[in-house]
């Protein structure tokens, strides 16, 4: 078996397991969780928003990895690692947004509000949004590599600014639920609510990396399609 | 809009995005896949013929 079939098989198995656990997130959200005493149904939307910011949050940190690992060693599969993941946090961040928006209208009467915690978020999706465009900008592929790199390492800063500005800053935004300095997750949610949230987290989690290891081949066939072209050209 | 009609607005929204990115990556890397072979062919070709 040659390395890329080895790749694709485990391509294969990745993504059947995060069907499996999409298929188990959304019975989980929608039919087992219960209601929340406040807000009624409309907190299911958490179970997706969440996973989603978190998911978009490890992308980023990805693109910090290798984007650093790119700008120290000039290795072409680091720069491929850090833009696959930054397409895909880009998406994850969009549509945490999205799901955002539509939670907000029903529990704060609006679409949108410049709160400092969704703001920054936006923020954060300009940023990658500007990473992905001036990598398509700028046609030298070193330069773009090297200008992307920077923006990334940048560009992930400003996930601990989102993180701390529910404790910053006055916001309409409530505190984290999970990730709080001062209780466990199982003291601050029900367990019924947790077990939905974590089989949700996972499948986003699974789904993530499938995406990224499908848009890393992706970026490595392209590559090899360039390099094939450039040695017939020479 | 009830409560849960802003639920399946969000999930809905949520899963056809992430579906309409899978089957374009998918597209991406058959047509990548597909132009690589095809220069790979013509490769070979060229080094038969000399």
């Amino acid at each position: 078996m040659t390395a890329t079939e080895s790749k694709s098989k485990r391509g294969k198995v990745l993504g059947i397991l995060a069907l499996l656990f999409v298929i188990a997130g959304l019975y989980s959200a929608l039919i087992q969780a219960p209601p929340d005493a406040n807000q009624g149904d409309v907190q299911r939307i958490m179970y997706i928003h969440i996973p989603s910011i978190l998911t978009a949050y490890l992308s980023f940190f990805i693109v910090f990895v290798g984007s650093c690992l790119y700008l120290w060693k000039r290795e072409k599969r680091d720069d491929i690692l850090a833009k696959s993941a930054a397409e895909i946090g880009v998406l994850f961040t969009a549509l945490t947004i999205v799901e955002g928006s539509i939670w907000g209208k029903p529990t704060w009467g609006v679409w949108w509000t410049w709160d400092a915690r969704l703001t920054l978020t936006a923020i954060l999706l300009m940023i990658f949004v500007g990473y992905l465009m001036l990598r398509s900008l700028i046609e030298d592929e070193d330069r773009a590599a090297v200008s992307g790199a920077i923006v990334g390492i940048i560009g992930f800063l400003d996930i601990p600014l989102i993180h701390m500005s529910v404790y910053w800053w006055r916001t309409l935004h409530q505190p984290p639920s999970i990730l709080r300095p001062d209780k466990a997750p199982w003291e601050n949610i029900h367990p019924a609510m947790l077990i939905a949230l974590t089989i949700n987290f996972a499948a986003f989690l699974l789904l993530y990396f499938y995406l990224l290891s499908l848009r890393i081949r992706v970026g490595e066939t392209e590559e090899r399609i360039k390099r094939t072209v450039l040695e017939g050209a020479a | 809009m009830g409560s849960w009609g802003f639920v399946l607005l969000a999930y809905g929204i949520v899963w056809c995005t992430i579906l309409l990115y899978f089957l374009m990556l998918k597209s991406r890397m058959r047509k990548a896949g597909a132009r690589l072979a095809q220069l790979d062919s013509k490769k070979s070709t060229v080094r038969n013929a000399h």
